[in-house]
């Protein structure tokens, strides 16, 4: 292979290689060298490469059709990059390029046979078959599953680096074909802060690839936008349009990120993506060296690619006809131009691995290497679709328009709307974005009218031709399998769609999605324009997970004594935002420092809500089961919360600070959630109570200080507050000085069963209350332990855990807080449910339970089970208690197996069935709660 | 319970036709063979049909749980002067929006034995129905990312091995054998403790479904009526007599609401209220790769889950969106947010390019369970209310909706999903496993 290609030609005006810069890279393993500017396929269609994939379903060869990004036949690998779109995708040294659906060669492939049998593979043949017997599809299953199209993940990619933006341009027009570049220019003079986004790597749409008078406009156009200062991203596609003008952009080929996410809020959204040329329904369609009058175009005049020898053209509208020029001056020889418009023909291309040569409707035949056709365009109205827009078919003009029936802020220009010379599209183009900037408040009301719009130029219909060949190329659907499904009853666009898989591919419907359903139009004596489109849904060009993702933010919390614990050997444990410290290398051993001692557990996680005002107490009385309208002032009272369901959602300790200041607490796991719904109640069920709301959960560190010797230890630093039992009883909260920090509070709560204190400091202050805590405790035995001996103290003590001890069923009657519930006090939320469930009884009732075998631990979340596999119970929480020497465990049971002393059985998740006996009292330890009140 | 106390009209009022002879070809192999190279055309899947001015039942809603319930009224219960409406194309609406994900892995006894069985309904559909539904049981993982949800799905292994269902609890490096791709290392901002293994689930191709039961229900008599909107329910004396469609009216002295996303518009009609709120749930698919994913995962942590088709796509959900809505447009958001989250689990897959998004309705009622049986209207019935899991559930519901309609009594595997239950306080309650566990 060489540099130069045997089919590239000399300089052309408008070429965009850099014929001094050769880029080597390699093609299913072969090298090849392409210049600076060339795509992946202009480089190898240089090198006369023509068979660049085998096609999904038949494995026919494919080659280039369009030359650009929605080429179906040209998707490659790209080192460890799947799907990569060849004809889009600029050549970079050093690439390893690969083929796909090819085994085990382009030349040689074993799909192939699939051709042989074509006939029988129809349109959702496999519904068809596979059927008996059943225990052979998953065997016939791995074989469809190995036809798969597509490229290969390597699971060693790294995620690489994906960035996104946000960008509030006043105007955002999207495609820089003449019409984008005029409307982005006028909306600049009229003071707009604009962009402009334009899918391929430089603006000038069609006039890239016209004559002398086209790149002189466009390259006055090019300046003319520069100066205006308008914000120009190429190779860079709108990919949605959302309510309130949201669009999505996805810029590509930024230096070092491989892909950016632009989200923008837009005033006003100009769409000028122009129009998609449309393939041509007949057989042989798909051959490689079959190819559309803009795939010429762009290969000789961008890239200086010869695409074939010898070429028939069969053309319909002066684009084709600027393609036989094109052709001739690239020294390819025309044989015959057939002309749509006269009523000429081609019957079928004709050829096996490639195009050899065409038969004409008179059935003559002449032979050629490459078959061109130009009979029509699509209309891409994508975006204005997304905008509620629903395109009408124009019969005359044989292409979809876009209707009026568009938000203010949403505005079509150019060829989307109707034709015009290029000097008629960026007038148009001028005018709409004139208007644009009008519409965003530039520039003055009257500027807001928009231009008279473009027509549309008569164009014959032309769709299928007669013979059948593919509508769709990436999904291997012909006209054929269309015709064959609506007489089966698929006979709406939708139906047809989702029975053949036209349209599904990875083009999404741009280019087959018009024929589509011209040929339904057919095949139920329908027309197009009754038959209307398919929606189109985002986004409008795919995206990469990586993109979409950007970086990704997972914030993680820590308290303020993090470096402690790190430094101290803590397991964490991660506990949904936070990470926690699990122990530091012996819970039992941290279990006796709270028995005997005094030990020091970091609880910040720990939900703190500063409630004030009036209506605090009808706010508790509302969102908790049990009463609150008189707790004084320093004390604290325990609170459950049910949903309105009845469901037991959180749980707390809520203390009263002054006359109208309330200190909520909540479950670590339950911060956020009881947070919004406070604020959702007060905001939408109870917009008059005055009570302010305030989340302080990272604002204070919190510490529980625990154990016998906890009163002796926290007098040790406090300073103004009397910590006698006297004093400071149980259930009561004070607010102090503590190792010289001002205003902390202190509870007197006991979630592990003793003595114990929760403080709450401000949270700069974490550690050196933390750390001096220690300090002074030392001769105490005073140590820190983890979350994990807090569980089994609190087991021991028979402190159940909402979402663990309760479930998504539990209400609280089922969790045995029947104490607490107050059905006499004035609705509050679960009363209803509650209600019920009181007079029902419960099914269930939460109970202690002891293995008989005290050295069993039965995993968490086994069932008690009655006979066979009856269910009548479940372990909900179990542990060894290094208190007791035994394990300890709460568990429902049915409410009739309840009572104390009975035996229950588990079975353990290996099938094995253990004894264990129901204990009087959730309390393993201390049931009378002596040790709590000292 | 609710059961047999409002019925259907007594077996009597039903005309029972003898099966008649199958009109549709059958499918096979050696069929395709032959019509191929007869170059014979397939006979019609369907049959379009005037709207007669009345049926013994009307069903209104052509989608997975209407279709069945026509089929299986006709083929278990000889039923089969029955019309099925639909507003739009047969299939269209939530059958033809979900990410056909089936499983069995419950939580509580009742959901466990009701979603078995329509397991194993649908592990011989294809042979029922002699139209292959693509059901490939390739095994469904729910990840845990902490030790409460590992908690939960050592609770759902332990009910449901006691129910006979294939599951089990395993470990990280079993993950890790499973799916390849995914990260199982403790260094993620949410490591994979374990997951809930559950071999027989898996995915079905939902088109096939609709429309293997079309096919059936056709061929045994059932009249399925597309583009016939159903503007009224005309209800006298507290017994619905018919349907007023935009084709025009129809008196049944069954109506059935098998509807999704609008039922309760639909339900409202017959002045029957319903504790439904409807929110959007968002999908997506990327483009095709080589199959790398053979399982079904789900994170209920990170909102998502995830299958490869055969054809190679990924098809991707998350949980509802969080407000009520008809609309079903996709966001941004939901792509952004649900690619962050596929790339916690596979970070080497972000080359994957996202190729389309779409939106479904959700009918959720306060318990995430259905609705199924009686209204207080005598002669319409309810098969609604499906939130995120209804078409898993299409089987089983169409069997017992037809067993109801026939034979007048509740089925006990419906029993507890009775409308009454909100007026009696007793809420069935699959939160847990219902609310990302798809």
């Amino acid at each position: 292979m060489t540099a130069t290609g045997g089919f590239r030609l000399p300089a052309q005006p408008g070429e965009l290689i850099d014929r001094s810069r050769l880029l080597p890279f390699t093609w299913n393993g072969q090298r090849h060298v392409g210049l600076a500017g060339d795509t992946i396929t202009s480089a190898l269609a240089a090198d006369g490469v023509r068979v660049f994939s085998r096609s999904f379903k038949y494995h026919r060869p494919r080659g280039i059709l369009t030359a650009s990004y929605i080429d179906p036949g040209v998707t490659v690998q790209v080192d460890d990059e799947p799907n990569v779109r060849a004809s889009h995708r600029r050549l970079a040294a050093g690439m390893t390029v690969t083929r796909q659906n090819a085994w085990p060669s382009l030349r040689y492939d074993v799909g192939t046979a699939n051709q042989l049998v074509g006939r029988f593979l129809t349109a959702g043949f496999y519904y068809k078959t596979f059927i008996k017997p059943q225990r052979l599809w998953p065997a016939y299953e791995s074989v469809l599953q190995r036809f798969a199209s597509g490229g290969r993940l390597s699971g060693d990619s790294v995620h690489g680096y994906y960035d996104k933006r946000y960008a509030h341009p006043d105007v955002l027009v999207a495609g820089g074909g003449p019409a984008g570049m005029g409307a982005a220019l006028a909306a600049a003079q009229a003071g707009a802060r604009v962009m402009l986004v334009e899918e391929e790597h430089e603006l000038g749409g069609s006039l890239r690839w016209g004559g002398v008078e086209e790149l002189a406009l466009l390259s006055e156009l090019r300046a003319a936008v520069a100066a205006a200062g308008v914000e120009v991203l190429v190779d860079s596609v709108v990919a949605g349009r959302y309510d309130d003008n949201w669009v999505s952009v996805l810029q590509r080929g930024l230096p070092e990120v491989q892909e950016r996410l632009v989200k923008a809020r837009v005033k006003t959204l100009v769409v000028a993506a122009g129009l998609i040329e449309r393939p041509f329904v007949f057989s042989g369609n798909d051959l490689p060296g079959v190819m559309l009058g803009t795939a010429v175009r762009r290969l000789v005049n961008l890239y200086a690619v010869r695409p074939g020898t010898r070429a028939v053209v069969l053309s319909a509208n002066p684009e084709g006809d600027a393609a036989v020029a094109d052709l001739r001056r690239a020294g390819v020889e025309v044989a015959a131009v057939v002309d749509a418009r006269r009523g000429e023909d081609i019957h079928r291309a004709l050829g096996k691995r490639e195009v050899t040569g065409v038969e004409l409707a008179d059935g003559s035949r002449v032979d050629c290497d490459l078959l061109v056709t130009s009979i029509g365009w699509t209309t891409p109205t994508s975006l204005l679709n997304m905008a509620g827009d629903r395109p009408r078919f124009d019969a005359a003009a044989a292409r979809f328009r876009p209707t009026d029936d568009l938000p203010a802020s949403v505005l079509a220009a150019g060829g989307i709307v109707g034709d015009g010379t290029p000097e008629e599209l960026v007038a148009h183009g001028r005018g709409v974005g004139a208007a644009a900037a009008g519409r965003a408040g530039f520039g003055g009301p009257s500027l807001a009218d928009l231009p008279p719009p473009l027509t549309g130029r008569p164009h014959p219909g032309l769709f299928r031709g007669r013979t059948h060949g593919m509508v769709d190329f990436s999904e291997d659907v012909s006209s054929k399998d269309i015709l064959s499904a609506a007489r089966e009853g698929y006979d709406s666009a939708e139906l047809v769609k989702r029975y053949t898989t036209a349209t599904m591919g990875p083009s999404q419907g741009k280019l087959e999605t018009v024929n589509t359903i011209a040929v339904l139009a057919e095949a139920t004596g329908s027309t197009i324009a009754e038959l209307g489109t398919t929606v189109w849904r985002p986004p409008y060009a795919p995206i990469t997970l990586g993109a979409l993702a950007g970086r990704i933010f997972q914030p993680v919390r820590y308290s303020p004594m993090q470096a402690w614990h790190e430094a101290h050997g803590a397991q964490p444990l991660v506990a949904g935002m936070w990470i926690r410290p699990d122990h530091y290398g012996d819970p039992a051993a941290e279990v006796r420092t709270v028995r005997e001692r005094v030990g020091i557990i970091d609880v910040t996680p720990l939900g703190k809500l500063d409630l004030r005002g009036p209506d605090v107490p009808r706010l508790l009385n509302a969102v908790y089961v049990n009463k609150w309208s008189k707790l004084e002032v320093g004390s604290v009272r325990y609170g459950v919360m049910c949903a309105e369901d009845g469901v037991v959602m959180d749980d707390g300790v809520t203390g009263r600070l002054g006359p109208d200041r309330y200190l909520m607490s909540t479950t670590s796991s339950g911060a956020a959630a009881v947070w919004e719904h406070l604020e959702g109640w007060l905001q939408t069920e109870r917009p008059e109570w005055q009570v302010h709301v305030t989340p302080l959960t990272t604002s204070y560190a919190s510490i529980n200080i625990a154990g016998p010797r906890s009163r002796e230890l926290l007098a040790r630093l406090t300073e103004g507050v009397d910590l006698s039992a006297e004093a400071f009883p149980y259930m009561r909260v004070r607010a102090g000085r503590i190792a010289g920090v001002d205003d902390c509070f202190m509870w007197r709560i006991g979630f592990t069963g003793e003595l114990s204190y929760e403080i709450h400091v401000p949270a700069s202050f974490g550690l050196h209350v933390w750390e001096a805590l220690l300090d002074r405790g030392r001769d105490l035995g005073a140590a820190a332990f983890g979350v994990e001996a807090q569980r089994i103290l609190r087991l021991e003590k028979g402190h159940l855990i909402v979402a663990q001890d309760t479930d998504g069923l539990t209400k609280a009657f089922d969790a045995g807080l029947d104490a607490l519930v107050k059905l006499d006090k004035d609705d509050f939320i679960g009363r209803r449910e509650l209600v019920w469930s009181h007079e029902r009884g419960s099914a269930y009732t939460l109970v202690g339970l002891q293995p008989v075998d005290g050295s069993v631990v039965p995993p968490e979340a086994c069932q008690i089970v009655r006979g066979a596999n009856t269910i009548v119970g479940r372990i909900t929480s179990s542990r060894m208690s290094p208190t007791l020497g035994r394990s300890v465990c709460l568990g429902y049971v049915l409410a009739e197996l309840a009572g104390p002393g009975s035996l229950v059985t588990v079975q353990l998740p290996d099938g094995a069935r253990i004894q264990a006996t129901v204990m009087p009292h959730l309390a393993h330890i201390d049931p009378e709660g002596r040790r709590l009140r000292v | 319970m609710g059961s047999g106390r409002r019925t259907a009209p007594p077996r009597s009022g039903f005309r029972r036709q003898p099966r008649r002879g199958s009109r549709r070809a059958r499918y096979s192999a050696l069929g395709l063979l032959t019509h191929g190279l007869a170059h014979r055309q397939w006979p019609r899947v369907w049959h379009d049909h005037d709207l007669a001015s009345s049926y013994d039942v009307i069903i209104i809603g052509a989608g997975v749980h209407g279709l069945a319930t026509a089929y299986y009224l006709a083929a278990n219960h000889g039923i089969r002067n029955v019309a099925v409406l639909d507003r739009a194309y047969l299939g269209g609406g939530g059958s033809g929006r979900n990410t056909a994900i089936i499983r069995a892995n419950y939580l509580t006894p009742e959901g466990v034995r009701f979603y078995d069985r329509s397991v194993r309904l649908y592990e011989t559909l294809a042979a029922d129905l002699n139209f292959n539904v693509m059901f490939s049981q390739r095994g469904h993982l729910t990840l845990a990312h902490d030790d409460g949800s590992l908690r939960t799905m050592r609770w759902r292994a332990e009910v449901n091995k006691l129910e006979g269902v294939d599951s089990e609890v395993i470990g990280p490096d079993e993950v890790k054998r499973l799916v390849p791709v995914m990260d199982v290392s403790a260094e993620t901002r949410y490591p994979i403790l374990g997951a809930l293994y559950h071999p027989p689930g898996g995915t079905v191709r939902h088109d096939a479904v609709n429309w293997g039961y079309a096919r059936g229900a056709d061929a045994h008599g059932v009249q399925i009526h597309e583009n016939t909107e159903v503007l009224g329910i005309d209800v006298e004396g507290g017994r619905v007599r018919g349907v007023r469609t935009s084709r025009g009216d129809v008196s049944a002295p069954v109506v059935v609401n098998c509807t999704a996303g609008w039922s309760s518009l639909v339900c409202a009609l017959a002045g029957v209220p319903l504790p439904i709120s409807t929110h959007p749930l968002q999908a997506a698919v990327t483009e095709p790769v080589k199959m790398f994913l053979k399982t079904v995962v789900v994170s209920g942590t990170l909102h998502v889950y995830v299958s490869q088709t055969d054809r190679g796509e990924l098809v991707f959900g998350a949980s509802t969106d969080p407000y009520p809505s008809y609309s079903m447009r996709g966001s941004l958001e939901f792509t952004e947010e649900l690619a962050g989250h596929v790339l916690e689990l596979m970070p080497s897959i972000a080359k994957l390019r996202l190729l389309r998004q779409w939106a479904g309705l959700c009918d959720m009622t306060p318990d995430f369970s259905p609705i199924m049986g009686v209204t207080p209207v005598d002669g319409f019935l309810v098969d609604v209310g499906w939130g995120t899991y209804g078409f898993k559930a299409g089987p089983v519901a169409g069997e017992a909706m037809a067993e109801l309609v026939a034979t007048g009594r509740t089925p006990d595997l419906i029993a507890a999903f009775d409308l009454a239950r909100f007026a009696e306080g007793r809420l069935v309650g699959e939160k847990g496993a219902a609310a990302v566990g798809h």
